[in-house]
This record gives structure tokens, C-alpha cells and sequence, in this order.
């Protein structure tokens, strides 16, 4: 399929190990996993607006809410915290100022947890990890925990 | 329910609802703006053949979509009000051909630092049931 992703809009930043060439045990509460910056542009929020029919009535120059996601889905996958196998289980989401056309959206991205449970003999891996979305003025703009149930090697 | 007095707002209320069709066309677009291009989304006929799902699922941040639109839509300003929070969980795919809809239902009300909270269980499935469930801790203004 034909990317057509505006990748002008995107910067990505982060230590040279990525998440996805670390072992699980080896994980630890506080591990960087990167980020970067998404600028908001009119055309975006346009677009968005319309495909998903979103008819609020937002302040002038406030952003769609569903675009939130839009901030670091794509440096999620650059900087490989989507790991091959593993299930996206749950979001914990704290909402803070909205987006702005115009802004600059830095998301930060690090490992907030892991939990190992066995259940009849089964054992299940899960990962924690926060996606903190800030203008550029510093401003919190949505803190995700996003939550993950990792592939066990057998 | 839309914009209601936080005093107006009764235990076991419904929020007005919203849905969105999910179609191929639409996951397309959604790859373009995000910038994720995960076959699982995409890859039509090779999704056919996948061993659980069939078919092109749609990514889970559409499914929580209706959510978010009913909560901007109940608080009034769109985009939700500061302190607003969602503990969700996927449950379940939705696919192309589905149509996808919110619930909220107010389980709970505090005032808690001055900030009127409504409390909701929430969902939002397709014909087949759930495919997010969680709770919603909704600011009143």
C-alpha cells in the first residue's frame, strides 16, 4: 500500500537501544524508549475532523480529541514499542490542555511497569508503558499508560 | 443526556451515544493521518488468511472514538475538560462493515476538590458485542 503519512510533520528521538532489542526481564520501570515531536497542522486536524464525522463544537483552533492518538501512534512504531506479537490490552488516559492547530506535540514514551501472573499453568507477561504528550510552552496535553500483553517464548 | 446541571445528573443516566461505521476505506485514511501502517489494518486479501481474525481488523484507537466524541459532546467543549480520565480495556476487534457505538452510563458522582466528577461505565461495541469496556471519570463544569 502507498504510504501517504505527511512524515514532514515528525521527528523521532531517542537512545540508540531500542525497547524491542531489550529481554523482558531485562525491562525496568524508567527505561527510555524515546519519542518525538508532531507539529498540528490545519490540514491534519481538517482531515480528521471529517473522517470521523467529529461535530463538536470545539473552541477555535482546539484540535479533534481523537487526533491524541494521532500524536504518537506513528513514533510508537518508529521507535519499536510495538513488539511483534504482543497484544495492546488497555489504555489509562488523563486528559490536560487540548491540542492546538499549530502546535508542537513532543511525546515521551517509557516503560512504567511489568507484572508476570501464571493463571493454570500459563504464564502471562505484561508491560506498562506511559506516552506523555506536551506542547511546546511545556503544557501536559494527555498522559496514556498504555498496557500490553507481551509474547511468552516457549 | 447532553450538557446537563452536574445537579440534574441521576445515577444509571445514559450519555447520548455516538457511532462510527468502520469501513476499509475509512482504516485507509486512519493510516495515512497516523502514519501506522500495520498490515493487520490494511493488507485485505492477506488478512483472509490470518489464522484468528479473517479479515483487516480496525485499530483499537478507532474503537474508542465514539467515547471520546460522547464525553467532548456531553461536557460541551469537545475536547475533554482538564482532570477527565479513561481506564479502558480492548476486548475485542471490530472489523470493516461494523458499526461501532458508545455507551456511558453514570454509575457514581463526587465532588472532589471543587471538581464535579461523573462516574460512568463504559463501553463501545459492534453487533457482536463489547469491544472496549473500561470506566469514565468525567469533569462536569
Amino acid at each position: 500500500m502507498e504510504q501517504k503519512f505527511n512524515t514532514s510533520l515528525l521527528t523521532v528521538f531517542g537512545p540508540d537501544r531500542l525497547m524491542a532489542e531489550v529481554p523482558f526481564e531485562e525491562l525496568t520501570p524508567g527505561f527510555d524508549c524515546g519519542g518525538g515531536t508532531y507539529k498540528v497542522t490545519s490540514e491534519e486536524s481538517e482531515k480528521f475532523s471529517i473522517l470521523m464525522n467529529d461535530t463538536n463544537p470545539y473552541e477555535a483552533g482546539v484540535v479533534p480529541v481523537g487526533m491524541m492518538y494521532i500524536f504518537g501512534l506513528r513514533i510508537c512504531w518508529d521507535r519499536r514499542v510495538f513488539i511483534d506479537g504482543s497484544i495492546r490490552a488497555g489504555d489509562k488516559i488523563s486528559f490536560h490542555k487540548p491540542a492546538r492547530i499549530g502546535d508542537t506535540i513532543t511525546t515521551r514514551l517509557s516503560i512504567a511497569g511489568k507484572k508476570e501472573v501464571t493463571k493454570n499453568d500459563k504464564l502471562r507477561r505484561y508491560l506498562y508503558i506511559d506516552m506523555n504528550a506536551t506542547n511546546q510552552n511545556g503544557e501536559k496535553i494527555t498522559d496514556i499508560q498504555m498496557s500490553f500483553l507481551m509474547p511468552v517464548k516457549k | 443526556m447532553s450538557k446537563p446541571e452536574f445537579a440534574s445528573v441521576r445515577i444509571g443516566d445514559e450519555i447520548s451515544p455516538v457511532s462510527i461505521n468502520i469501513t476499509q476505506e475509512l482504516l485507509n485514511q486512519y493510516a495515512d493521518i497516523c502514519g501506522d501502517y500495520n498490515s493487520i489494518h490494511l493488507d485485505v486479501e492477506g488478512m483472509k488468511n490470518h489464522p484468528i481474525f479473517k479479515g483487516t481488523i480496525a485499530y483499537g484507537t478507532l474503537n474508542v472514538e465514539p467515547v471520546l466524541q460522547s464525553i467532548g459532546a456531553f461536557q460541551g467543549t469537545g475536547w475533554p475538560v482538564e482532570g477527565t480520565k479513561l481506564d479502558l480495556l480492548f476486548r475485542a476487534p471490530a472489523r470493516p462493515g461494523d458499526t461501532v457505538a458508545s455507551r456511558l452510563t453514570v454509575k457514581e458522582k463526587r465532588t472532589i476538590g471543587g471538581k464535579n466528577i461523573v462516574i460512568c461505565d463504559m463501553a463501545s461495541s459492534n453487533a457482536a458485542g463489547a469491544c472496549v469496556i473500561g470506566t469514565a471519570e468525567i469533569v462536569v463544569l
